[in-house]
């Protein structure tokens, strides 16, 4: 791929666009609804193609990617997509060229995706498109299927559609093909903080830029009494770090047991590892570089260390680095090495936890909380105004609903122009 | 001299084996040294006892150095290990870092192993052609001196190779976290004229400000072709970040010195020994990092924790009998591979896009802090 070619593809985008644009917004959301109950269903050829190509794409295993686009893609449905375009965007008919307040696209959407998990490359090609912007999507150097088999879906679901989105694959230090590429009139971007900063310097004004940078998830949960509803919670939060092997900003990094007693903490975590090398077994972890498999086994080491100096540090682990839950004796902030790699953080009440989560409130993502009885609206609420952008029940943590706002900003809307007509005599 | 007998005994056997005027790399020497020293340390260091208890190897089955259990060099930060009483420490080394930093100490009850392992490391690796005792060097170094920073191993080195190897005139070039470039440049300037070849050493982030330096005042020397450069560390924090390649391409350009005679040395606080290019003692071989007899580096699968296949990528794993009063086997927290009788260190990837869009708290703490 050249800077020249990427240039043409932006200018044949431009051209479907204008032809794309002539079609009413609701009938592009009924061919969009149509591509995603293709993804939704298991025995589609997209749904399957991608089930198989994935692992040796990504390095997931198969039953893992099985469950977690069975898990992700359940409710994203095409009336899902209908309502969080009226969520977002008001009444269809207001993007009508009659009507006094305009919704549109703009002429090109390039989308630079990261990351290996299909779901947030599905989506972020899509949403362009609903709005009627032509899409140029630049594959994740980690996943470079996904994004060609969606645009393949949407091609043979309409072909018109089908012309207004091209994927592009070069490497991600390939500075010419990048500039090429933020040629384009909106651009969305995901990937570490460094990349969206080089972005940022790289993008000419006036254009759209909508980034995601770095954000994690946490889990905050009062430890349940009872063995057997421990052992439920315990399952679910297995759920919530194992899929996707704890890659996306869905994962959580840390376990927060809010009680006053640290061996309801140290209860809990050893009904995790039973949990998550039950995951083990039935979701198999992918391969890993010998890069994570160190850090892994570093942060044991350490672990083991502070452990030997008489710290109240557990560790429970499988012999390789399949998953690993490590008890803390506080909420010092340490790595996390992912790849199903926890932190039981043991904090006495629900201020300690907020104390412990202030630092790291302007990267949340998502928190599943669970067992705070009335407090739980409050809590809530507060974890919402420290900023995360999603509140939900441990187990649940990896089937976002489509219209949830990622980053604290909608799905459509900040790739939106609106236009407001004022009565003019 | 440590005041255990048993320790003074172990010492007194490492330390004859360092004082030899020609290395003889013996396994079975190491083998019987280092499992000696494992034992001891076993029973006089209880943290490090517990660690072992903790993985179930022990003096009493643990048959090969291979096998000794090493504890993260990146634990020191919150844990001490010494093998003596806190009331015989005569000095301490204490992990690089900014004030915010939590900073890990090595705690040291003699420092004679310590300077005893690095001098003949140095000559070997820097000055080879060194035959006698009374052979000296003009040496110019791109850090602070023990004076400035006590605390500091690598300063401390420094300090102890300009008074064994330093030709009169050798001298620091840092003080009070400042370059001196005007006198070190006049030094430089007085080599190139005079072709006496020089031997500058310090941190690559030091070499980076020299560089940016003479950059800004369009200042190019070409230093006589026997001089050398040794440079040691990362940039993190300190310097603009500058890939290996692309360092050693500057100094070539800005001071003539080629990459055939740069040497880059793998040392920490935590470690006695240092590790060096093979590069000027070897100059027909393969570039790798080179050790004294008496200090091993072993690559370790993190997936199993057993010994890398060759030529695999693996946690570097050092056994340095100079580390008598602490531990001798320490995961380093780079990554390697084994080539030929040495090792190579491979640079850590952040790999943002390896790890998804999450990051570790750590992290973020460190983008977050002012």
């Amino acid at each position: 791929m050249t800077p020249d070619e990427i240039a043409e593809n932006l200018a044949r985008l431009r051209d479907a666009g204008a032809r794309l644009k002539r079609r009413p917004i609701g009938e592009v959301l009924d061919v969009l609804g149509t591509v995603l109950e293709r993804w939704r269903d298991p025995d589609s050829i997209w749904r399957r193609d991608l089930e198989e190509r994935l692992p040796a794409a990504t390095g997931f295993t198969a039953p893992m990617v099985g469950e977690g686009l069975r898990r992700a893609l359940g409710d994203w449905t095409s009336d899902a997509l209908r309502e969080l375009a009226i969520r977002e965007l008001g009444p269809i008919d207001r993007t009508d060229p009659a009507s006094d307040r305009q919704i549109s696209g703009f002429d090109t959407t390039a989308v630079l995706l990261a990351g290996s998990i299909p779901m947030p490359s599905l989506l972020a090609l899509i949403a362009p498109l609903a709005l009627r912007s032509p899409v140029l999507a630049k594959a994740a150097s980690r996943d470079p299927l996904t994004p060609h088999l969606v645009a393949q879906s949407i091609a043979e679901a309409d072909a018109e559609l089908g012309r207004c989105i091209r994927v592009v694959d070069f490497a991600a230090a390939n500075e010419d093909c990048t500039r090429a590429l933020l040629e384009a009139d909106c651009i969305c971007a995901t990937g570490s903080d460094a990349t969206i900063a080089t972005l940022q310097s790289l993008t000419r004004p006036p254009r759209r830029l909508v980034v995601d940078g770095h954000r994690l998830s946490i889990a905050a949960v009062v430890p349940p009494a009872s063995a057997e509803r421990r052992s439920e919670l315990a399952e679910r939060l297995a759920i919530d770090i194992a899929l996707w092997d704890q890659l996306g900003c869905l994962s959580p990094i840390a376990v927060f047991a809010v009680d006053p007693e640290p061996a309801h903490a140290a209860a809990l975590a050893e009904a995790i590892a039973v949990a998550l090398a039950n995951a083990e077994a039935n979701w198999p972890r992918g391969s890993i570089d010998a890069s994570a498999a160190h850090e892994i086994a570093q942060q044991r080491a350490e672990a083991e260390l502070r452990r030997a100096a008489g710290r109240a540090v557990a560790i429970h682990a499988s012999d390789a680095t399949a998953w690993t839950v490590i008890v803390e004796d506080g909420p010092a902030p340490r790595p996390a090495p992912l790849h199903r790699f926890i932190r039981v953080v043991p904090v006495p009440d629900p201020g300690r936890l907020l104390e412990a989560i202030q630092p790291l409130a302007a990267h949340l993502a998502a928190v599943a909380i669970e067992g705070f009885g009335e407090g739980t609206a409050g809590l809530a609420r507060t974890l919402a105004s420290l900023g995360a952008s999603r509140v939900c029940a441990p187990g649940s943590l990896q089937s976002p609903p489509l219209d949830w706002r990622h980053a604290g900003r909608g799905v459509l809307a900040p790739l939106a122009r609106f236009s407001d007509i004022e009565a003019i005599a | 001299m440590s005041a255990d007998p048993r320790r003074a005994d172990i010492d007194r056997r490492i330390l004859e084996w360092m004082r030899e005027p020609r290395w003889r790399y013996s396994e079975k020497r190491f083998e019987e040294l280092a499992l000696e020293l494992f034992a001891f340390q076993f029973e006089h260091c209880e943290i490090y006892r517990r660690f072992c208890d903790g993985r179930n190897q022990t003096p009493s089955n643990v048959e090969s150095w291979r096998q000794i259990p090493a504890v993260p060099t990146s634990a020191l930060k919150e844990v001490e290990l010494r093998c003596f009483p806190a009331s015989e420490t005569v000095h301490r080394f204490r992990t690089s870092g900014t004030s915010t930093d939590v900073r890990g100490t090595l705690f040291l009850d003699t420092l004679e192993l310590y300077e005893a392992s690095l001098l003949p490391t140095f000559r070997r690796f820097v000055f080879p052609e060194f035959l006698l005792p009374e052979d000296r060097a003009p040496i110019r170094v791109l850090a602070p001196s023990p004076s400035e920073q006590p605390d500091s191993s690598l300063s401390h080195m420094f300090g102890v190779v300009l008074d064994a190897l330093g030709e009169q005139g050798s001298d620091f070039d840092v003080e009070n976290g400042e370059l001196l470039f005007d006198r070190l440049l006049t030094v430089l300037v007085e080599s190139a004229a005079s072709e006496m070849p020089i031997t500058l050493c310090g941190t690559a982030f030091a070499f980076v400000h020299l560089i940016d330096h003479m950059s800004e005042r369009g200042v190019l020397i070409g230093l006589p072709s026997a001089s050398r450069i040794m440079e040691t560390g990362g940039f993190k924090g300190r310097s603009r970040e500058v890939p290996r390649a692309e360092l050693y391409a500057e100094l070539k350009r800005v001071l003539g010195i080629s990459a055939e005679r740069i040497v880059n040395q793998y040392g920490m606080t935590e470690l006695g020994s240092q590790f060096y290019d093979s590069v000027i003692c070897g100059p027909s071989e393969p570039r790798r990092k080179l050790g004294p007899p008496w200090a091993r580096v072993v690559i370790v699968d993190p997936e199993t924790g057993h010994e890398a296949a060759s030529g695999q990528v693996g946690s570097i794993v050092v056994v340095d009998l100079a580390n008598t009063g602490s531990v001798l086997a320490l995961r380093t927290g780079d990554l390697g591979r084994a080539i030929l009788d040495g090792f190579e260190v491979i640079g850590r990837e952040p790999g943002a896009d390896s790890r998804g869009c999450s990051i570790g708290a750590d992290e973020l703490l460190e983008r977050n802090s002012p």
